[in-house]
């Protein structure tokens, strides 16, 4: 055996090995592509806190699904509602209804404990503006009404200060129980709030498929009960699924599209079904050597991942194509297939390389999707390219490969194509350069997260009326607050709530969720104390007066002010996050993180045009953080959109190098159609108005690495009358064209500017590359041929 | 065996009229006027206190509408119920607005307070158990609520009357009680004083 057919051996071997890994990851199931957008999102530039911070916002909302059913009465709404949870109900094992909402009696008790330090903002005021009589009316009205439910008796709470504290609590959120369910109104129409928990993760995959039908099972069944009811659900699951049903789609749709594609463009070239077969199993090799590969390195692979990598076939298949289309030449079939692979190593090692460095400069950004996605196709290309090396030249041996009707046909355009020579092709360069340079001037940027996302219109839709109705904090904006120790990080809340109630006022926000609300910093609640005491109790306060207006005798004073004095002990952080309104605060609270105390003060009704002040009421305030993500993200991309500009002029000057080192000074030659064809691509995105984002620069990236390959495939047949080059640049470009294109199609709108980019990049590439490919040989071309 | 079987069923039937009784009764005897009002008086014995709080004041109950409750001495403040919603007023001045859209709750209160103030008792059985005793014409019937946390905040309810409902007693869980008499009744159209009638 000698050393080549080893070779052979040995990577027949890793192929088996990779086999094995696949066929282990499919049959232990492990192999569920993860749905999660967020695992797109960039992770390392936030500091550890703020990471915490968000990742608790993100899992306090992760697992929940809400729905609610509506209707014109309340009668038709339950009967809905009951129907659609008798749906559900029998699945616990998939998700349960909460019911947290009938908790409350054993949460009172222990508020009621420290009710004379409970206060509500305005009666804090009135403590400090209001003359005694007003208090003396306020407990009088509320000792002769005999109506109302009150959290406490008269005299455990006669000025009705925790009565008033609870109806703010209360007043966080318009749910309410009603006939033992969960109420919400807008006016017009009335809502039964269910809300639930799942039991398996939001974004397995078997959930996802087992939760699917059966909430369609049960909107069905509400409608039978009232036709004319609306339903709305919101939850991560909801995205999660039809992202994930997209996604699996669109690989379904690019990667056979792709493959028979190629099938079909191999046919047409060699008229033979072995080649196709050849070219086929590189690429199966690259995919299974991505995915093995890139399981062991992630753990896990995202959905999005195995769409853009579907796209990698395309350019997987150019290795054995550029191969194949050598052994057509006479040259190709003088020598046989290890001389030959001899031959090509060199055009063929450049190839890779430069198309795996264009690919792993996606890694080079801080979102962790991009950065799986590029090690995914680097190492499918890695993987194509090994088989054909180490496979092909043993596969091929000596057959002799005829070339179809599509050869001739394309050896023949070739003569056709202009050269850069003469008046005519200056003037046309010229004009293309007038439309590039208005293009150009006419493009802007455009950095958004929505970039990320292709969430269905309807699920938007029922989130923003169902976070309308529920009066949902927003989840992207909100202040991070920290301390180092839990007094100093309630004191540090008290302060910016301070500036948040004069917001609350002027109707720039409807309201927020602080710890702060529930358990007031120590400092605060003794000075509450004090306040109620000078106030309310001691010897010249309202309860004295109050005492003689009712006809009650000083013991009577006595034994009021002790109860009331015996419920002022302190409340801790701690013991609030026992209850069950506690827990439902708990995300609030980050407790000890990173040396100290950090929290989250979240708000309601938050609109996009007060963001800027909302983020100057945090200002100036020690330990507060204004945080919004979307922001945060959007500043991200806008970054990264630079920085990937600069790494690409960068890279230009690494390949420069690389391709002098082989074609010397005719390098340029190589780079020149990718650079005119970039700028190409820009100019027709400016004209289309489309604003410049990250997934384009990405993408222009990647087509110096595609595109160079063209240029090496050229230089290394730059004849006229060698129609290799051509045919294997024809070849690779279509099917890189209809990888990318297929991309294109995509609905999540980063791959799809990806996609277009490299679309549109390509076909200018092949447009371009042979007006520069052969004027070294003219002369050749010349005296053996005559001038076409 | 003819004969037990019958006496059985005899039997059946009477108990059942029997459970059923006070309420058909209570409502054969009532009066069902379109507009009611009337004088209150109210004391209230809380704990600890030794002598009872006393107040007075006057209210209507209007079929369709709702209730109003003024008191006057010795703290005039006003209490409007409708469907849509309870307003509290101290003077001019609203102090309290709870609306039924928002506040679920409103419906509830409503409905128990126009039950309670007109007898009309039978709405009541979804959240009370009602057990009651009627003679010739007069009747008295106490109310529990079937949920134990509105019990907990309602206490138990003892309302006692004839043609109109005479008294309403509350003991609430703290152990106050709360006892409203109520006298003066009038019906029809004139029953309404001219202010009160704005307030509807």
């Amino acid at each position: 055996m000698n050393r080549r057919s080893l070779s052979a051996w040995v990577w027949g071997v890793i192929v088996s090995l990779l086999l094995a890994h696949n066929a282990y990851l499919l049959v232990s199931e492990r192999l569920v592509p993860d749905t999660d957008i967020l695992a797109l999102l960039p992770v390392q530039e936030r500091d550890p806190v703020l990471q915490q911070a968000v990742t608790q916002v993100v899992a306090s909302t992760q697992q929940r699904l809400i729905v609610l059913v509506g209707a014109d009465d309340w009668a038709q709404a339950s009967r809905a509602a009951d129907a659609y949870r008798a749906v559900l109900i029998p699945h616990a094992e998939l998700l349960r209804l909460d019911e947290r909402a009938n908790q409350w009696q054993k949460d009172l008790m222990l508020f009621r404990q420290h009710r004379l330090i409970l206060l509500s903002p305005g009666d804090e005021i009135a403590l400090r503006r209001e003359p005694e009589s007003y208090w003396i009316d306020s407990a009088l009205s509320k000792l002769y009404s005999p109506f109302g439910a009150k959290p406490a008796a008269w005299q455990d709470d006669p000025f009705g200060l925790f009565n008033a504290w609870m109806q703010a609590r209360v007043g966080e959120t318009p749910v309410r129980p009603r006939a033992g369910r969960l109420f919400v109104g807008d006016g017009r129409r009335q809502y039964v709030v269910m809300p639930f928990t799942l039991a398996a993760p939001a974004f397995s995959l078997s959930a996802q498929d087992a939760l699917m039908p059966l909430l369609e099972r049960a909107r069905q069944a509400a409608r039978a009960a009232t036709p004319q009811a609306e339903i709305l659900a919101a939850g991560v699951i909801l995205y999660a699924a039809a992202a994930g049903a997209q996604a699996q789609r669109e690989v379904s749709i690019i990667g056979a599209g792709s493959m028979l594609g190629i099938a079909a463009l191999i046919w047409l070239t060699f008229r033979s079904l072995k080649p196709i077969l050849w070219i086929m199993l590189s690429i199966g090799v690259g995919c299974l050597g991505a995915l093995s590969l890139c399981w062991l390195l992630f753990e896990r692979i995202h959905l999005l991942t195995l769409v853009f990598g579907a796209s990698l076939i395309g350019g997987a298949q150019d290795y054995g194509s550029y191969f194949l289309c050598n052994r057509l030449t006479a040259e190709g079939q003088s020598l046989d297939s290890r001389q030959l692979l001899r031959r090509l190593l060199p055009a063929l090692v450049l190839a890779l390389v430069t198309t795996v460095v264009g690919y792993l400069a996606l890694a080079l950004t801080p979102f962790p999707g991009l950065r799986q996605m590029a090690v995914f196709s680097a190492l499918g290309l890695i993987f194509a390219w090994l088989t054909v090396v180490f496979w092909f030249p043993a596969l091929v041996g000596s057959v002799v490969m005829k070339s179809g009707p599509a050869v001739r046909w394309l050896s023949g355009s070739s003569w056709r194509w202009p050269s850069l020579r003469g008046p005519r092709p200056i003037l046309w360069a010229m004009g293309l350069l007038a439309v590039a340079v208005f293009g150009l001037s006419r493009l802007g940027v455009r950095d958004d997260i929505r970039l990320l996302q292709n969430a269905p219109r309807d699920l938007l839709d029922d989130q923003l009326k169902l976070s309308r109705l529920l009066a949902v904090p927003a989840p992207a904006q909100f202040y991070l607050l920290r301390g180092p120790t839990a007094e100093d990080l309630l004191q540090r809340e008290e302060a910016l709530t301070e500036r948040l109630d004069a917001l609350v006022e002027k109707e720039i926000i409807s309201g927020y969720l602080a710890m702060s609300n529930w358990v007031p910093s120590l400092r605060t609640q003794a000075a509450r104390h004090s306040l109620i005491e000078k106030k309310l109790l001691n010897e010249n306060g309202a309860l004295v007066t109050l005492a003689r207006r009712i006809g009650a005798d000083d013991q009577w004073v006595g034994s009021t002010r002790d109860r009331l004095r015996a419920s002022a002990a302190p409340l801790t952080p701690s013991e609030f996050l026992e209850t069950s309104a506690g827990e439902s605060a708990r995300h609030l609270w980050l407790g000890q993180v990173d040396g100290g105390y950090a929290s989250i003060v979240a708000l309601r009704g938050v609109g996009e045009a007060n963001l800027p002040l909302l983020r100057r009421a945090g200002s100036g305030l020690d330990g507060a953080q204004w945080v919004d993500t979307v922001e945060e993200i959007s500043s991200v991309l806008g970054r990264y959109r630079k920085y990937m500009g600069w790494v690409i002029v960068l890279s230009y000057f690494a390949v420069y190098v690389l391709l002098y080192s082989r074609y010397g000074r005719a390098a340029w030659r190589v780079l020149a159609p990718i650079a005119l064809a970039s700028v190409a691509t820009l100019a027709w995105l400016g004209l289309a108005g489309q604003g410049l984002q990250l997934f384009h620069v990405l993408a222009l990236m990647l087509l110096l690495g595609v595109g160079v390959d063209y240029g090496i495939f050229f230089q290394d047949h730059p004849g006229r009358s060698d129609p290799v080059g051509w045919l294997a640049v024809a070849l690779s470009a279509l099917s890189t064209l209809l990888s990318f294109g297929l991309l294109s199609l995509s609905k999540t709108p980063a791959l799809q500017a990806f996609g277009l980019t490299i679309l549109i990049g390509t076909i200018a590439v092949c447009l371009i590359v042979p007006c520069f490919g052969y004027e070294n040989l003219r002369k050749v071309d010349e005296a053996g041929r005559g001038v076409p | 065996m003819k004969a037990g079987f019958l006496a059985c069923a005899l039997a059946l039937a009477a108990a059942a009229l029997l459970g059923a009784a006070p309420l058909a009764r209570i409502q054969a005897i009532l009066a069902r006027p379109k507009v009611l009002c009337g004088r209150f008086d109210q004391s209230k014995q809380l704990v600890g206190l030794k002598k009872p709080v006393t107040s007075n004041g006057r209210f209507c109950v209007v079929a369709e509408k709702g209730v109003l409750w003024r008191s006057l001495q010795p703290f005039p403040a006003t209490v409007k119920l409708t469907r849509d919603q309870i307003i509290q007023m101290q003077g001019e001045r609203v102090t309290s607005r709870l609306d039924a859209e928002r506040e679920p709750a409103v419906q509830m209160i409503h409905s128990v307070v126009f039950a309670l103030l007109a007898g009309d008792l039978a709405p009541l059985e979804k959240l009370f158990v009602i057990e009651g005793d009627v003679h010739e014409n007069s009747w008295s019937v106490t109310l529990k609520a079937r949920e134990p946390g509105l019990a907990k905040v309602l206490g138990g309810i003892a309302l006692e009357g004839g043609v109109f409902v005479k008294g309403i007693t509350i003991s609430e869980a703290s152990g106050d009680l709360t006892k409203i008499v109520f006298s003066a009744i009038q019906t029809g159209e004139g029953a309404m004083s001219a202010d009160e009638a704005a307030l509807f």
